[in-house]
């Protein structure tokens, strides 16, 4: 009597893709294929270094214009808390265009429609991008602590621990926000780096990345208090900052934990919800490939 | 040449400049982007030194800088500085935007020089980038608080016009760099700030070290910005007197495009033998 020979089910490439370990394989691939794409501009790579030395230098040498010691003095505090409100606005900022505004790119490259024929999981090459951001953002924000640092003197740098459990959990939500910018996108196309463009401007002043919230007249603060990425701009330099008297400006540091914990929590959901909306709206009109 | 040549050659760049501005026209978006930008970047350190100085920030900057104005200081260098990088970027980008846009192929088979395509280009670069320039710094100065109106306006419009040509010149040379690195947006970018940090976006170049201030002095932005500053706000100019330093301008504005001229055209034939224009 001869055994049948066990028949593996029929798996369609559609239900291989659908188990864990598949999505894992891809989201792999698709980060590989981002710093692929990375290491191919070395000119961009190098660039992005030299443009973070010109930033730091200027905003040093503009606060040092205020010095009442003079230009050539070092602008220990106010160097400080620029260049800790930089790091934040570096993440947002990448946030936005790179995650936010990267779909437009996938259309005009034409590839966004063999991403969707593909049976990968959609999100995941949104989410690719997350990794990316992380390392060379990251990069990025040590070394303009390090440009400051050899500007100005020493940078201080109290509660680490704290200011990254700060600046982690709020990139979750800044991530969301990039999620949700990737809705968007997909609903707006081009008018959206027009949009993209004004928020990052309003952001940098309504969220006083560069300067005290004390700043800010008062409509502009009430805004800005509306705003969850201000708490944690206001809570990432006054922990690193070791907590000098005035800050946190905007309300107790407890009172912002809660909130920029509860943001990290909850805007990656809404952004995830609000960019398969979006992505349903334009499979549905078909407009996936349009730009 | 004759007069139908110059006829020719004229109507071709108003042609070019023409098209972009209906394009333009297009994405209001961006008008007002033009517009905003250069405010929200000055805002910047207003707000910081407003906060950080209080009620003696006007006494402090002018002992650093030599006015007590810090708002029309700041929001002149942000509106310069607006009108040197839109140069930059309309006309280093030029070939990728063309290639963007699909006309790339169509430019190098007209029988039209690409010379008075980009001319139009430059046309519609100047004339965009100076009056919304403008046009920030007179609002920047009434949400911000000062009087944009203060001190000899038509000076310092004259800087910032013949210091023009030159910054046009520069972008042919930088254009040419783009053509053959290819990276267009990476070196834009970089440049940008580059720019901003050379011709004093925020600051005096009087604290440059002397290495440094000497290529700072080279650099025709940076004259055009300290000469508006000086016109406007009486922070004096480089050589005591505003026509010596309209004289140095012009004498960029001589040299830059020509040498601009020359060099894109080298690089431009030399990448078309090889690699070709049409790779970014």
């Amino acid at each position: 009597m001869t055994s049948k020979p066990a028949v593996a089910p029929l798996l369609t490439p559609a239900r291989q893709q659908s188990d864990l370990a598949g999505q894992f394989s891809s989201f792999i691939m698709m980060v590989r294929k981002e710093f692929t794409v990375m290491t191919r501009y070395p000119v961009e790579f190098v660039a992005s270094f030299g443009q973070i030395f010109f930033i730091v230098a200027i905003f040093t040498l503009a606060g040092l214009t205020f010095n009442p010691a003079g230009m050539t003095s070092g602008g220990g505090s106010t160097g400080t808390l620029t260049i800790y409100g930089f790091v934040i606005f570096l993440f947002l900022s990448d946030t936005l265009w790179n995650i936010g505004f990267r779909v437009r790119q996938e259309q005009v490259q034409g590839t966004l429609e063999q991403l969707y024929l593909s049976p990968a999981n959609k999100f995941l090459s949104i989410l690719s991008r997350v990794t990316t951001i992380l390392i060379w953002t990251s990069l990025l924000s040590v070394t303009g602590v390090f440009f400051m640092t050899t500007l100005i003197g020493q940078v201080t740098v109290h509660n680490p621990l704290l200011g990254i459990y700060v600046l982690l959990i709020a990139l979750l939500g800044m991530f969301g926000v990039g999620f949700a910018f990737a809705a968007v996108t997909l609903r707006l196309k081009e008018t959206a780096n027009t949009l993209i463009n004004l928020i990052q401007f309003a952001f940098m002043i309504l969220t006083a990345n560069f300067f005290p919230f004390s700043a800010l007249p008062e409509p502009a603060l009430f805004v800005s208090r509306l705003i969850p990425i201000s708490y944690a701009v206001d809570a990432f330099r006054s922990a690193l900052m070791g907590f000098p008297p005035g800050y946190p400006e905007l309300a107790p540091f407890e009172v912002e934990l809660v909130i920029i914990t509860i943001f990290g929590i909850v805007m990656p959901v809404i952004g995830f919800y609000l960019y398969r909306a979006a992505e349903n709206y334009a499979r549905r009109r078909g407009s996936l490939s349009e730009y | 040449m004759t007069i139908h040549a110059i006829q020719v050659r004229l109507s071709v760049v108003l042609a070019s400049a023409r098209m972009r501005i209906i394009n333009l026209t297009r994405y209001p978006g961006q008008m007002l982007s033009d517009l905003i930008v250069p405010i929200v970047v000055a805002s910047l350190p207003i707000l910081l030194g407003r906060a950080t100085a209080g009620e003696n920030a006007s006494a402090i900057f002018a002992a650093n800088t030599g006015t007590g104005n810090y708002v029309g200081y700041m929001l002149i260098g942000s509106s310069v500085y607006s009108i040197v990088s839109y140069a930059f970027w309309h006309i280093a980008y030029w070939l990728r935007w063309e290639m963007e846009t699909g006309t790339l192929e169509a430019l190098y088979l007209t029988p039209t020089n690409r010379f008075w395509v980009a001319a139009g280009t430059a046309l519609y670069s100047m004339i965009r980038s100076v009056v919304t320039g403008l046009i920030a710094y007179i609002l920047g100065s009434y949400i911000l608080g000062s009087n944009p109106f203060q001190g000899e306006l038509l000076l310092a419009l004259l800087f910032i016009l013949v210091g023009l040509l030159p910054v046009y010149g520069l972008t042919l040379l930088f254009g040419a760099l783009v053509l053959k690195l290819k990276e267009a947006s990476a070196l834009i970018n970089l440049m940008q700030w580059g720019v901003s940090f050379l011709m004093g976006l925020f600051f005096p170049i009087t604290v440059f070290p002397p290495l440094l201030k000497a290529i700072a002095m080279a650099f025709p932005p940076t004259w055009m910005t300290n000469g508006a500053r000086s016109a406007l706000l009486g922070v004096g100019y480089f050589f005591q007197e505003w026509y010596f330093d309209v004289g140095v301008l012009t004498f960029f504005a001589l040299l830059a495009p020509l040498l601009g001229y020359v060099v894109f055209n080298r690089v431009e034939s030399n990448v078309r033998r090889h690699e070709g224009v049409g790779q970014f």
